[in-house]
């Protein structure tokens, strides 16, 4: 903190920030909602777009019998069809609701609890609570990199809790709502746990959370792989798992197909969790000192808040939230803690950039990478092309959430933002929305 | 806090390693292998004997090298970038991408054949290097033209590898695992190309106009804008540069085994983020960086052997010690400075 004081007493660069995290939040917190919202859009836009290119030219080098594809006017046969590829990936996602090339917008066998939407959903669930730890770091100006390292151990610390306590309890709903409060707990404080360690390191050793968010996140992956193969394998297991824990301590899938592995009840609890969390960041004290040590620490230190302290609670939170991805991961999705855990803590990473760091708009965002993972599966099932597509979409979104500035340019290339400079600092007003959208991805579609 | 290595003096790498952090490091490193060559002469059937035959044996230098290669030539990358003040997190993506292209190549061409005299496994490692430069090119133009975010840019450059990669597999060999080529390149040239590289960035940082330009970009570009050189140009050089020296590394693993595996976190596993760790734990200097990356690269290689002669240490806990290592190393040597402007777009005021 002291070298960023020295580097800030330029009275002519009092925007200049110090830290990497906290150049990285500035964009985001000096912008508007609407503009942020819009920049998410055109982002995803412009992302299917090149996403679309990259189909037709992986669809020409392919090798296959027949065109899935014709180029009108040229005739030039590909492999993939790109349309089909997000007629699957974005209908199939949901199950199949919109009837394509049938007579009738929506097919009438469809029902919302079928098992594609079911798969999505449980995507969306793990995202919201992971995308929720990246942001509200994010916000105290911590780039958490760790949530993936804090959702291993929670979810570690919930599956053993959970065994460990249910011989004692008697089988039966109550027994089991005690048992997932218990677990969800568990999985918290260890999550929490996980997360103090950077947010210490940064505060009192000003240690980069960056770096040491990445190095705990191996060290977690490795010691909880170790601690399962030699201590907590379940018996005669082929890969490397806890013991299931017992059924009545998991979330039920109400409606949902069992195989879906989704709990509406997550869900909730992630409802929630958006809500409380969007309470606690602008609507108490400790918000307040979170986002003002966020956008300028030395301000924060100088009104009083202990910035210390704020950044090892940050984090502590941030992890505990992560934590509790880990305990739903494991209470809903798998019924045990599993080597390879999937990738849901940089998945949040991407999810938080995408809302903007705002814990409401880590619901949509959670929702569309649920969308991509829930329709990955669907393309991998209906056509040919490689479902890792959806993967290069994913680092498309990003990369153009993270250029507003590009699309800024865009707009006024098509000569609509051109009413007034806009400086990186002015705000999109929110009449050009719609006009500034549309602009962006044309100026998208000239560039790719 | 002071560091009681710092006080120890070296007379002939004065001249080249000027920070007390990196000298503390290299009287560290050759400390605990002397003591090791000793303990293990004077008792050849201990633990410690064991342990230096393994440290002292060619297999064990040559899978070093081997794993060495893209830590320490994505660092070198990364010091690049960083000190022109762009912070290249997406090294790992930059290795990703030039493992397969160089693969890929090399299968097009076909092992046995050539292009121009170049024989086909050289020709990949070209197109290894320029599929890299050409991604960090991408990031360079994005990050400087268009004011991304240097962080989420690069973690995007990461995620996009992470998924053409093995995209590009399925779509040319049917798998996100690509046949093997049955040719390799040796870990010899591994190893002479991150001793010459070392030296040659070394030089380039500390010696040459460019050097001089390149870290007044990162620490203050008013001042080299003032004297008439273009911040942005620089910027790039420097951003490009990582891609060269990443693409080499991305082609020197893969190459060393002949074939790219992308399943899960693809072949590169991670080490993107070792070289990042490896530079800073090196505070820039890419001698401090070939240090860190050996030393990574070996703890690697000697559990690999340590498992081979049976020792029950479950190879994952060796894996963890470099991870370790270095939060601690962040935690009580202290922290490495980041170049004052790094991370910050500079506006040219024409």
């Amino acid at each position: 903190m002291s070298r960023s004081d020295a580097g800030s007493d330029d009275a002519g660069e009092s925007d200049r920030l110090p830290s990497i995290a906290r150049r990285v939040v500035a964009p985001f917190v000096d912008r508007t909602v609407a503009e942020r919202l819009v920049i998410s859009v055109a982002a995803i836009l412009l992302s299917i777009v090149v996403g679309f290119a990259i189909v037709l030219v992986s669809g020409r080098v392919a090798q296959c019998g027949t065109a899935a594809w014709t180029m009108p006017l040229t005739g030039i046969g590909f492999c993939y069809d790109p349309v089909e590829v997000y007629l699957v990936l974005f209908n199939g996602a949901l199950g199949y609701p919109f009837a394509v090339g049938e007579p009738g917008l929506f097919n009438p066998n469809w029902t919302p609890f079928n098992l594609s939407l079911g798969l999505t959903l449980s995507e969306t669930t793990l995202l919201i609570f992971t995308g929720l730890s990246v942001a509200v770091a994010f916000r105290a100006g911590l780039f958490n990199i760790g949530t993936q390292g804090q959702l291993v151990v929670g979810a570690l610390a919930t599956a053993l809790t959970v065994l460990a306590a249910a011989p004692f309890l008697p089988e039966g709903p109550v027994a089991g709502v005690a048992l997932i409060v218990v677990g969800t707990l568990a999985g918290a404080v260890g999550g929490g746990f996980w997360g103090a360690i950077p947010g210490a390191l940064k505060a009192y050793a000003d240690a980069n959370e960056v770096i040491t968010t990445i190095m705990l996140n191996f060290i977690a992956a490795n010691i909880a792989y170790v601690l399962v193969l030699e201590v907590f394998r379940a018996e005669g297991s082929s890969v490397v798992a806890t013991e299931y824990v017992p059924e009545h301590a998991r979330f039920l899938p109400w409606f949902f197909p069992e195989s879906s592995d989704f709990a509406l009840l997550a869900l909730l609890v992630g409802f929630g969790f958006i809500g409380g969390l969007y309470y606690l960041v602008e609507h108490t004290s400790f918000g307040y000192d979170l986002r003002t040590s966020g956008v300028q620490a030395a301000a924060a230190e100088y009104g009083g808040v202990n910035a210390k302290a704020t950044t090892v609670r940050a984090m502590t939170l941030s992890g505990a939230i992560g934590g509790v991805g880990g305990a739903v991961w494991v209470l809903m999705s798998e019924g045990r803690w599993l080597e390879s855990v999937p990738a849901l803590g940089f998945d949040g990473i991407t999810v938080s950039i995408l809302a903007g760091n705002n814990p409401l708009g880590v619901l949509p965002a959670a929702f569309l990478f649920g969308l991509l993972k829930g329709g990955a599966l669907e393309i991998g099932f209906r056509t040919d092309v490689p479902t890792e597509l959806v993967g290069v979409l994913r680092g498309l979104i990003i990369l153009f959430v993270a250029m507003p500035e590009f699309f800024r340019m865009a707009g006024r290339y098509a000569g609509l933002g051109s009413r007034g400079p806009r400086g990186p600092d002015a705000g999109g007003s929110g009449e050009t929305e719609p006009a500034d959208d549309a602009a962006a991805v044309e100026g998208g579609e000239a560039d790719a | 806090m002071r560091n009681p290595l710092a006080d120890v003096s070296i007379p002939v790498l004065d001249d080249l390693v000027e920070s007390d952090y990196v000298r503390s490091l290299i009287v560290g490193t050759v400390g605990v292998l002397g003591a090791l060559l000793v303990l293990g002469t004077l008792f050849p059937d201990s633990v410690a004997g064991d342990l230096s035959g393994i440290v002292f044996s060619t297999s064990t230098a040559a899978s070093t090298a081997r794993l060495a290669a893209p830590i320490v030539l994505a660092g070198l990358g990364g010091i690049f970038a960083e000190k022109s003040g762009v912070i290249n997190i997406g090294l790992e993506g930059l290795l990703i991408i030039s493992a397969f292209a160089s693969v890929y190549v090399a299968s097009v061409v076909g092992i046995g054949n050539a292009v121009l005299g170049v024989p086909a496994i050289w020709v990949g490692f070209l197109a290894g290097i320029a599929a890299s430069t050409a991604l960090a090119a991408v990031f360079g133009i994005v990050c400087i033209e268009f004011k991304a975010d240097q962080i989420i840019a690069g973690l995007a450059v990461w995620l996009i590898a992470l998924g053409l990669a093995p995209f590009m597999s399925t779509v040319f060999f049917g798998g996100v695992n690509t046949p093997n080529l049955g040719a390799r390149v040796s870990w010899r040239y591994s190893a002479v190309m991150v001793v010459v590289a070392t030296l040659a960035s070394w030089w380039a940082l500390n010696r040459t106009a460019f050097g001089k330009h390149l870290r007044a970009a990162g620490e203050n570009p008013k001042a080299l804008d003032t004297v008439g050189v273009s911040v942005s140009k620089v910027r790039h050089a420097g951003v490009l540069l990582s891609g060269v020296l990443s693409g080499v590394g991305g082609s020197a693993l893969a190459l060393s085994i002949g074939q790219f595996v992308g399943s899960g976190e693809t072949m590169v596993q991670g080490k993107g983020f070792i070289a990042i760790v490896a530079y800073l734990f090196g505070n820039y200097n890419p001698l401090g960086t070939l240090g860190a990356g050996v030393l990574f690269a070996g703890l690697d290689a000697i559990q690999i052997r340590l498992q081979q002669l049976g020792y029950a240490i479950p190879d994952t806990l060796v894996q963890t010690i470099p991870y370790v290592v270095v939060i601690l190393v962040l935690a009580l040597v202290g922290r490495t400075r980041l170049p004052e402007a790094a991370g910050e777009h500079y506006e040219t005021e024409d």
